[in-house]
């Protein structure tokens, strides 16, 4: 479980987080929506203890980001790193003493190769595996789909659901709708820096209708397309 | 192209700055550095020439970046994009042709040249495939990176090695070992992805002790051979030797530390007189390191609490 309480983060004159109250369960998966700049990734840094913030994140662990696997929107790689060494990165970080990474290769990555060469969707696949492979009780997926080939994402939908089914709490913040309604038990909805609405898994439907009649709205009719 | 250098200019003032140095005063002591520092290479051994080629190949292998080439490919044309890297790279090997023409080493500028020449044409393709192999792959990620990048120095601080012997050169031997902690010293000189600290389940204390328990055992597998041949061939010299050695292991240490003691930021000027104050009297190590110690540790706490 983790629980956010009074959760505010300033940059400078930006308030990228205005007192964010939410509470992340076991064996549950939620995401987070907004529009870019909404807050989504800065409230998963500050779960994550990336960046300092006023209020207060509590979880069952005396120190959450030893249990956390965080899979970043972008990830980093040095530039002449395997995919077999960055797994192995990642677990002796963790203290993960024996890894069969070969086997573990669900998304048949090719791991002798240099990470750094690797397409969009292949780094997030090789990040996401690196974080499952750490055992954590807790996920957050910055964007898991973006760039992944079709098949590698019914994978990944199959892969949440499994965690859910594990007890694992999963936050999971994305761009498209339907992997979301197809995998969240909820969805909290960041509109600059304020939770301003959370949405259960019967009205994602209604929440989707509602997104595109505002998101669309007449911008279509502007561009005069012809 | 003229906006190209001016851009550039402006760069690497913003660098200096930022690296706390007032440009003014870099542009003063840099070549004063450059020029005391080959003084004094040129006076230790009678291979500073080779030395010498071997940095500059190294300083223009620098710019053969792939993604920086396909950029300048796509802004400039064929003829534009080949004179503006012609000039770039004759500016950076002038200081290094200049001062081997002052060495009376002028036959040395002949391959200084024809590299600066080729290297405008070769472009450092980061995507091919061969992954070249690292005996450093169980615990990544400095030196197995670090390894890929340098591996060839290596060889050749072996060979100094051999020559060292044959020659019965023990300051030789010496300065193939500095060789390689210099590489190894090199591989902790880039700041990390904040991720890669954070990904660890340990205190800022036991981090520490982990990057220098990796670096410690892996400079020795690297210094080994060195040390072997040195110790059967020169047996008079085991305490310089075994001293010696003690120092570079201290030095690797620092030079790890004090990587983090002004993390997220890149080293600045007091930790680089420090550094350099030490290389002056290597018994203050013994305080720097433990200050440093404690500074990294308090600045890793964010990252790893």
């Amino acid at each position: 479980m983790i629980k956010i309480e009074k959760l505010s983060k300033q940059y400078g004159q930006i308030q990228a987080l205005k007192s964010v109250n939410v509470t992340f369960e076991k064996g549950k998966v939620y995401g987070i929506i907004g529009e870019n700049g909404a807050g989504k990734t800065t409230l998963f840094r500050c779960i994550a203890g990336l960046e300092k913030y006023d209020g207060q994140v509590t979880s069952d662990f005396k120190n959450l980001k030893n249990h956390l696997g965080f899979l970043m929107t972008e990830p980093f790689f040095f530039s002449k790193i395997t995919g077999t060494e960055y797994l192995r990165l990642l677990g002796n970080a963790r203290n993960i003493k024996t890894l069969n990474i070969q086997e573990n290769n669900v998304f048949d990555l090719p791991l002798s190769q240099y990470a750094s060469t690797y397409s969009t969707g292949m780094k997030k696949k090789l990040a996401l595996t690196a974080i499952l492979l750490q055992g954590n009780a807790c996920f957050i997926l910055d964007e898991p789909f973006n760039g992944v080939d079709i098949e590698s994402n019914i994978l990944i939908v199959e892969i949440i659901r499994t965690l859910k089914a594990l007890g694992k709490t999963v936050l999971i913040a994305s761009h498209i709708f339907s992997t979301l309604a197809e995998t969240c038990d909820e969805i909290h909805l960041l509109e600059k820096g304020e939770l301003i609405k959370t949405v259960v898994k019967e009205d994602f439907e209604k929440l989707e209708h509602e997104m595109r009649d505002v998101t669309i709205g007449n911008r279509i009719e502007k561009l005069n397309i012809t | 192209m003229k906006g190209y250098f001016l851009l550039q200019f402006k760069m690497l003032n913003r660098s200096l700055t930022a690296f706390g140095f007032p440009p003014l005063l870099a542009y003063i002591l840099l070549p004063v550095c450059f020029v005391g520092l080959s003084g004094y290479l040129f006076s230790k051994t009678e291979f500073a020439e080779y030395i010498f080629l071997l940095l500059a190949f190294a300083l223009l292998s620098k710019q053969t970046g792939r993604k920086r080439n396909e950029f300048l490919k796509s802004c400039f044309t064929r003829t534009d994009y080949i004179k503006l890297r012609l000039l770039e790279n004759f500016v950076l090997m002038l200081p290094f042709a200049m001062y081997l023409i002052f060495a009376k080493a002028a036959i040395f500028v002949i391959p200084l040249v024809v590299i600066a020449i080729v290297f405008v044409f070769i472009t450092n393709n980061t995507t091919i495939q061969f992954t070249i192999p690292t005996p450093f792959y169980k615990k990544p990620f400095e030196f197995s990176v670090g390894f890929r990048n340098t591996f060839f120095f290596f060889p050749i601080a072996y060979i100094l090695t051999y020559i060292a012997v044959s020659e019965g050169n023990f300051n030789l031997g010496l300065f193939s070992i500095i060789l390689v902690f210099l590489v190894a010293m090199s591989y902790y000189s880039k700041l990390e992805n904040e991720y890669y600290i954070w990904s660890y389940s340990l205190s800022s204390n036991l981090f520490l002790i982990e990057k220098i328990k990796t670096a410690l055992g892996y400079i020795t597998v690297l210094v080994l051979p060195i040390l072997i041949t040195l110790s059967i061939y020169f047996t008079t010299e085991l305490t310089t030797l075994f001293t010696f050695l003690l120092i570079a292991y201290a030095y690797l240490i620092t030079v790890i530390l004090a990587k983090y003691t002004v993390y997220p930021n890149e080293m600045n000027i007091p930790q680089g007189i420090l550094i350099a104050i030490s290389l002056l009297f290597p018994p203050i190590l013994i305080g720097i390191i433990p200050y440093f110690f404690f500074q990294s540790k308090k600045r890793l706490t964010k990252l790893l609490p």
